[in-house]
């Protein structure tokens, strides 16, 4: 996945966990992509790239609103919501991707999303808080 | 054709492009259309349904849709597939959702359908009415149109 310095929103705890995430996702998606493994070998793989990514999602979602409740952010409780979906859709893949064989359109489909979809939160969504925090942090004479 | 509804739809897709992408998008040709059927590759409906009826068919080419998946992945993807479009899905869907948030505060209140995508050229979409704008919009990635489909409720 490309990082773009664009998508900073100006909150340098926020911005280095984004850029993780980035990477840890790129990871997943690199090894949903791949087709030099068999079957199982990639399984495998994806399980552990899913897991990696799903640890640090729920990670960060979790650091981002401790930060939104510090600084009083005004949309908290539907930011708050977005992640909990975001989690649930994870979870959910996960655990279809356990009960049932490899199946690589599944795999395919829900990673094709994820990609859009954590750019855009991070991109736009997540950029109004950066400007509150700031603001805020201006104002408390934190900067 | 009530047009009032038109700028939200495409200032959505430009404020989209230009977030995501840093691309910013050119409008082309708008045509009137009495049917929809795929011009280009990779194509996403997308419903509504409140005070408007009717859908949003996006319609790539296989260049830009590409190009847009590459450029986000940072991958070199050359057929379009299942991720292809399924990322591209999900920023039509990105797209709508901002775009029911611009018509609500002109007054529309309008909820959208998840993304349906359909791949292949000369397939036929069926929209319910015969009343299709068609617009064509550039970027430096490549073109796509917009095309809508509404009836005011």
């Amino acid at each position: 996945m490309i990082w773009k310095e664009s998508y900073k929103i100006g909150v340098k705890e926020v911005d280095e966990q984004h850029k993780e995430l980035f990477k840890r996702l790129n990871s997943f998606i690199k090894t949903v992509r791949n087709d030099e493994d068999d079957k199982e070998t990639k399984r495998k793989k994806v399980a552990e790239t899913l897991e990696f990514m799903g640890d640090y999602v729920d990670e960060h979602f979790s650091d981002e609103e401790e930060l939104q409740k510090k600084y009083d952010y005004p949309d908290y409780d539907k930011h708050h919501e977005i992640h909990e979906k975001f989690k649930s859709e994870v979870k959910e893949f996960a655990e279809k991707f356990k009960e049932n064989e490899y199946d690589e359109e599944f795999a395919m489909e829900f990673s094709g999303r994820l990609l859009t979809w954590l750019i855009n939160h991070v991109a736009d969504t997540d950029q109004k808080i950066g400007e509150h925090i700031n603001k805020v942090k201006e104002e408390r004479g934190e900067k | 054709m009530d047009v009032t509804y038109l700028n939200p739809i495409l200032d959505a897709t430009n404020n989209v492009f230009d977030t995501m992408m840093g691309v910013e998008t050119e409008r082309g040709d708008v045509k009137l259309r009495e049917e929809i059927s795929t011009d280009n590759e990779a194509n996403v409906i997308i419903g509504l349904t409140g005070d408007i009826e009717g859908s949003i068919v996006y319609s790539f080419s296989k260049e830009i849709a590409l190009n847009i998946v590459n450029e986000m992945a940072g991958m070199e993807i050359d057929e379009i597939d299942k991720f292809v479009t399924s990322a591209i899905g999900e920023m039509a869907n990105i797209i709508s959702g901002k775009a029911a948030t611009g018509l609500a505060e002109k007054n529309y209140k309008c909820n959208i359908a998840p993304p349906q995508t359909v791949v292949g050229k000369d397939t036929k979409i069926s929209t319910g009415t015969d009343n299709i704008l068609s617009v064509k919009l550039n970027t430096k990635m490549g073109n796509f149109q917009v095309n809508f489909s509404m009836v005011k409720n």
